[in-house]
């Protein structure tokens, strides 16, 4: 930097080099931005640690005092988890004990029997999980779809009675969902949607599209109208312009939006419960309401938790670039 | 010929000449909107108005009587009942807190996320993580930490005496970075501001180090009898009122601080940079070009940002049900968490339910409609 | 044009729905469009109102279809029962006692485990439905009353008179999770799961010598199980120390349903209070003297003694002070002590002793009932119900009783529980058997929710939160439950 004059620049210029953010304080407080962020996510962080290490612990490790931090791991969590338990009762336990003793039982039933259990059977939770990967998967990518389309149609043409039929999309999602969720039980065994996968995809695209339309229409304004003004002089149809100039441009909102809509979809507790049952109950309400035998399971609700959390992670990992893109035109100044 | 103007108003038959088969104006908006709407109102329409329905009636849900019309009654009861006011009020505290923390921390984050650093992409994902867990399990978790005898939130307080050294550190910095601009600037301001800043730093480092009990308090909490006990809202026993809804804000704000990032990220990003460029031309102030450039451009998203998340916290209860079941008392009983009580939880009040969801809705949509005014105003579609 | 359009279009579509709707719903979406500002078509309405109560009076049709959709119907025997319960032990001992069934008479039976917190949501918005999901449920002892009069059960009077399983329970589990309304004769549930509330202790804090010493020195009689609430609390006291992280009781204190109600009833009754005399009158009952004492006794009870961090406590936060060593004595079901017992789960096991409820200043003892009872759904068709009464005539038999007992379960048979076995199954077994001659429940009648949440409000604000005096709160329960109980007729 220091020779800039004479040498050039040290290393390849990736930033632009605004007259501004080119002076020593300014690289300093770039660092210190870095640096802060950094510590910022940890701090946020810090609960959602509290959540991987207690789906490592012990029971005793988890309701211990002060609280650890350094402890032996255990796989107990997991194991509650995956299998449906029920108490040794007295009269069994010498039984375990020999079997337990002679290598009988494998590694899960070990670590059940160590907590004073055994297992009666795989539990759900893989089914549930699968659920909620369907169920939520599909019903993100209609709502974004038709989102995305009645988006563009409200932001970029006068639709006679805009306002009462956004305000009506929105108003949707303004009902609190205990109260709906009655009658929505009854229409729902009348079209005999119970407990299908059917109507939990119906029932969350519907939710999730008032927060589609309404975000997507707040980054769709955003996109200079001027682009598509110029590729319909050229000839470019309506769909044409809309595929090929206001996708590509969209693309960090449609972004944002997905991963806002497959967050709700795939966390939503209160109709998951109430409207299904068996076959096409997703992982929340399984999650939340583990309540073990004589207490509350926290390690087997960690490690749920986590393992119900890491799809979600993956697919925002996989998004981040695109939430993070700039717009990199600047072909037109207004 | 020449297109006028883009938008096309469906009304008017199209003017525009084909000049190959395509799909009309008129049948783009249609197609895009309809299945959109068709499919609003056949899911939305039968619970709307059947709960509106029943709110005139003392209907419960777990009787096979038919509703009785008992017209206005449920609306009376309601509006004249001290207890629900008083709930109502609690909620808007509530909405006003969260909503308001989540905005400052959310657009912060947002500005120090905005500028590309070695990382960012995996940092952002990190940072989002809060929002992704289910509220109900968010609820149980924080109970855990909040627990004075093995949470970790008495253990953590403790480490907030390093962001009083940081804050001192700051102090400092900030003061030489002051005088360095008066020398090159000499404004008087500038060199106040700096002094103080600099005596602050200076005092409080001597008084960290010297008297350490001044500090003492923060050193964490490790008797849970003389620890704060947030969610029973009390203070080494003694009541400590409003502390348990503090609590829930916390959570709440800690959880969706992201949501406000990741929409303000994205309006960040879509400020062209020729206009920051032209502003340093300029000689523009950093605060100007807040002022004038990033907050205008971000404005309508952070708007909705809020919307959207008003409308949640008037409708949030999994995550205080989970925490304090409405507790201790009333501090935390949110309007919603009552609805839920009186809809569910053995009384199964179906009629009077839906009679307050309905009061709760309206005064959602009244806040609505004034964001929504203010945010209309502000794109300039008056 | 296109609002009215789109109206128009939602209101046919909320007529053919209504069309399809249930009777108990079919006239009402008729109205609500009536009062919709934006009601352009009363034409169509006032001609479609007729249709619509036409529909109201084909009940049977509707029902009928709906058996005839059942899978199972068209098999000439019953081959599946499915039961509800709540997600704990119990469930998976009767789990495993049903399995035998299937031998001795072909039916396979599945307990259908819905967890705690969500059981009497999902159980009463099925209910609501007129839905035949399940064909039994081991329901709440207050929920009989709403089952009973809302006709989601099935009356049992005759079956269990004929069967003489009247007889093989104890009166009061009969009483209490069968019979509906109180004294009347009538029964709508077998008693399955008999529960109350009881204490346990750290049997090795007591017997410890310098313990005793020193508690014998400072309050001037011997340490042991207390018999009484001003030993309890004197116990408690002593045991307080919050520098060693141990304190004297882990008490219920849950806002969310019926906990805090739970826990203070068990003072209360012991006080000698009630919630209402004979003729169901509240004022002066529930405000008397001895239930302000009894309030007062469990705040003072939270406020010196109760560990830390449980203000919102109900079963799994007491089980967990006991399992962390931190409380001496806490309160909780008898259903939930199975996990103390286990060594496994609770490393303190072998040191937890187990006694009754103590008795009050006046002598008097009780203790809060829990605990449910079998009724068999009345939605399902008639040959499933004699299945399911075929079901409940086998569980009942004392052999089964008591393989159920010898498990964990809290078998509700008379000859089981006097039994030598049973009181050494399990090291609370003998404090269960003794509690369950004196328990005694909360209301059971259909607004039991109502007066549920009264007092749970009440109670969190005065015990927890601190707002308030004992009196006060007692005088405003017993206006707020007059007012209530007035406006159901249960007082003139």
């Amino acid at each position: 930097m220091s020779n800039f004059r004479e040498d050039g620049p040290g290393y390849p210029v990736t930033e632009a080099t605004r007259v501004d953010k080119v002076s020593p304080e300014s690289r300093i407080l770039g660092k210190m931005r870095a640096l802060i962020v950094a510590i910022i996510a940890i701090v946020m962080l810090i609960p959602v640690f509290v959540m991987i290490m207690t789906s490592f612990k012990a029971r005793s490790d988890i309701v211990s005092v002060p609280p650890t931090v350094v402890f032996k791991p255990s796989l107990e969590g997991f194991v509650f988890l995956f299998t449906e338990r029920a108490v040794v009762a007295k009269a069994r336990q010498a039984d375990f004990k020999a079997a337990a003793e002679t290598g009988e039982l494998n590694i899960i039933e070990r670590v059940a029997f160590e907590a004073g259990q055994e297992v009666t059977g795989p539990s759900d939770y893989v089914t549930r999980l699968k659920n909620s990967l369907i169920i939520a998967g599909l019903s993100t990518i209609f709502s974004v779809s038709l989102g995305l389309f009645a988006a563009y149609a409200f932001s970029r043409f006068d639709v006679l009675g805009k306002d009462d039929l956004l305000f009506f999309i929105l108003s949707t999602r303004m009902l609190p969902a205990v109260v709906v969720t009655i009658p929505l039980f009854l229409m729902f065994r009348q079209l005999n949607l119970n407990d299908t996968h059917i109507g939990m995809v119906l029932l969350y695209t519907v939710f999730n599209l008032s927060l589609a339309t309404w975000l997507l229409k707040g980054f769709i304004d955003e996109i200079p109208i001027e682009y598509e003004e110029a590729a319909l002089v050229d000839g470019y149809s309506r769909w044409q312009t809309f595929h090929k100039i206001v996708l590509p441009q969209a693309v960090t909102g449609i972004a944002a939006t997905t991963v806002f809509c497959l967050i709700f979809a795939w966390n939503e507790y209160a109709f998951a419960l109430m409207l299904t049952s068996e076959n096409a109950r997703t992982a929340p309400p399984s999650i939340a309401t583990m309540l073990g035998r004589g207490g509350i399971e926290w390690s087997a609700i960690a490690a749920g938790s986590l393992g119900f959390l890491i799809p979600v992670v993956i697919v925002v990992f996989a998004l981040r670039n695109y939430l993070l893109r700039g717009v990199t035109f600047g072909a037109v100044r207004k | 010929m020449s297109i006028e103007s883009t938008e096309a108003v469906v009304q008017k038959p199209d003017q525009k000449k084909p000049q190959r088969r395509q799909l009309s104006d008129r049948a783009i908006v249609n197609l895009f909107i309809w299945p959109a709407l068709i499919l609003l109102i056949a899911m939305n329409v039968f619970p709307l108005f059947y709960s509106l329905y029943l709110g005139f009636t003392d209907y419960s849900a777990i009787t096979r009587q038919q509703p009785q019309w008992v017209a206005f009654e449920n609306f009376s009861k309601i509006l004249n009942d001290e207890l629900l006011w008083k709930y109502f009020a609690t909620t808007g505290r509530f909405a006003l807190l969260s909503v308001g923390l989540q905005t400052i921390v959310g657009f912060s984050l947002a500005m120090l996320v905005n500028h590309k650093f070695k990382g960012s992409g995996l940092l952002t994902t990190l940072i989002l993580i809060p929002m992704m867990i289910s509220p109900v399990v968010v609820g149980l978790f924080w109970k855990l930490m909040y627990n004075p005898t093995f949470g970790f939130f008495n253990l953590l307080i403790g480490y907030t005496k390093f962001l009083f050294l940081a804050f001192f550190a700051a102090s400092l910095f900030a003061a030489y970075f002051l005088i360095k601009r008066y020398i090159s600037k000499k404004k008087i301001y500038l060199l106040i501001t700096g002094i103080l800043f600099g005596v602050l730093g200076v005092v409080g480092f001597l008084a960290y180090f010297s008297d350490y009990s001044l500090f003492g308090f923060l050193s964490g909490f490790f008797n849970p009898s003389t620890a704060p006990d947030m969610l029973a809202s009390r203070f080494a026993g003694t009541p400590v009122p409003g502390m348990a809804l503090w609590a829930v804000v916390i959570v709440d704000v800690w959880m969706w601080s992201p949501f406000v990032m990741l929409l303000v990220l994205s309006g960040l990003k879509a400020i062209p940079d020729y206009l920051y460029e032209a502003a340093a031309i300029d000689r523009a102030s950093s605060w100007f070009q807040f002022w004038r450039i990033t907050l205008p451009q971000v404005a309508p998203l952070l708007l909705i940002a809020i919307l959207f998340r008003t409308i949640e916290a008037f409708k949030a209860f999994d995550l205080v049900m989970g925490m304090t079941g409405g507790g201790p008392g009333d501090q935390t009983e949110l309007i919603s968490v009552n609805l839920y009580r009186q809809a569910f939880l053995g009384q199964w009040r179906t009629g009077r339910a839906s009679a307050l969801a309905y009061i709760i809705l309206i005064i959602i949509i009244a806040v609505s409609n004034l964001y929504i005014r203010y945010l209309n105003q502000m794109k300039g579609e008056d | 044009m296109k609002i009215k359009y789109l109206l128009m279009l939602t209101v046919v579509f909320v007529l053919i729905l209504s069309a399809c709707a249930q009777p108990t719903q079919a006239p009402a979406p008729e109205e609500p469009a009536a009062e919709e500002p934006a009601a352009e078509e009363p034409m169509e309405e006032a001609e479609a109102e007729e249709p619509m109560e036409e529909e109201a009076e084909a009940e049977e049709p509707m029902e009928e279809e709906a058996e005839a959709e059942e899978p199972m119907e068209e098999a000439p025997a019953v081959t599946e029962l499915n039961i509800l319960w709540a997600q704990w032990d119990p469930a998976d001992q009767l789990q495993q006692v049903a399995d035998k069934y299937e031998e001795v008479a072909g039916v396979k039976v599945n307990i259908i485990q819905e967890p705690w917190g969500s059981f009497g949501d999902r159980f009463f918005t099925e209910m609501a439905a007129g839905g035949d999901a399940w064909d039994m449920v081991i329901g709440d002892s207050q929920w009989l009353g709403q089952g009973a009069t809302q006709g989601h059960y099935v009356e049992l009077t005759d079956f269990l008179t004929e069967t003489g399983i009247k007889d093989s329970v104890t009166p009061a589990t009969l009483t209490y999770y069968g019979e509906y309304p109180t004294g009347s004769g009538q029964y709508w549930g077998y008693p399955t799961e008999g529960d109350a509330d009881g204490w346990a202790y750290r049997k090795d804090l007591f017997e410890n010598p310098d313990e005793m010493a020193a508690f014998e020195a400072e309050y001037g009689y011997p340490l042991a199980v207390p018999e009484n609430y001003e030993q309890l609390m004197d116990i408690a006291k002593f045991f307080t120390r919050p520098d060693d992280g141990l304190y004297g009781v882990a008490i219920y204190t849950q806002k969310d349903y019926d906990a805090i109600t739970m826990g203070v009833e068990n003072t209360m009754f012991s006080w000698g209070g009630d919630w209402k005399d004979e003729n169901n009158n509240v004022m002066g009952i529930v405000n008397s003297p001895e239930n302000i004492e009894s309030l007062q006794f469990y705040k003072d009870l939270y406020e010196c003694c109760q560990v830390p961090g449980l203000s919102n406590a109900f079963f799994t936060e007491t089980n967990d002070a006991m399992l962390g060593g931190q409380a001496a004595m806490s309160m909780n079901y008898f259903a939930f002590f199975p996990a103390l017992a286990s060594p496994d789960i609770n490393p303190y096991a072998d040191d937890t002793g187990y006694f009754p409820n103590p008795a009050g200043p006046d002598g008097a003892q009780h203790a809060a009932l829990g605990g449910q009872g079998m009724s068999v759904i009345s939605y399902i068709s008639d040959e499933r119900k004699q299945a399911a009464l075929d079901f409940i005539n086998w569980y009942a038999q004392d052999d089964v009783q008591a393989d159920f007992a010898a498990l964990g379960g809290y078998s509700c048979n008379q000859a089981v529980l006097e039994s030598e076995e049973f009181l050494n199954a399990a090291p609370f077994n003998p404090a269960f058997a003794e509690t369950m001659t004196f328990v005694k429940d909360f209301w059971n009648i259909p607004e039991y929710g109502e007066l549920l949440e009264v007092s749970q409000r009440l109670f969190s604000q005065f015990v927890v939160e601190g707002v308030g005096t004992a009196e006060e709160t007692m005088n405003q329960i017993a206006e707020e439950h007059d007012a209530i109980l007035r406006d159901a007729g249960y007082i003139e």
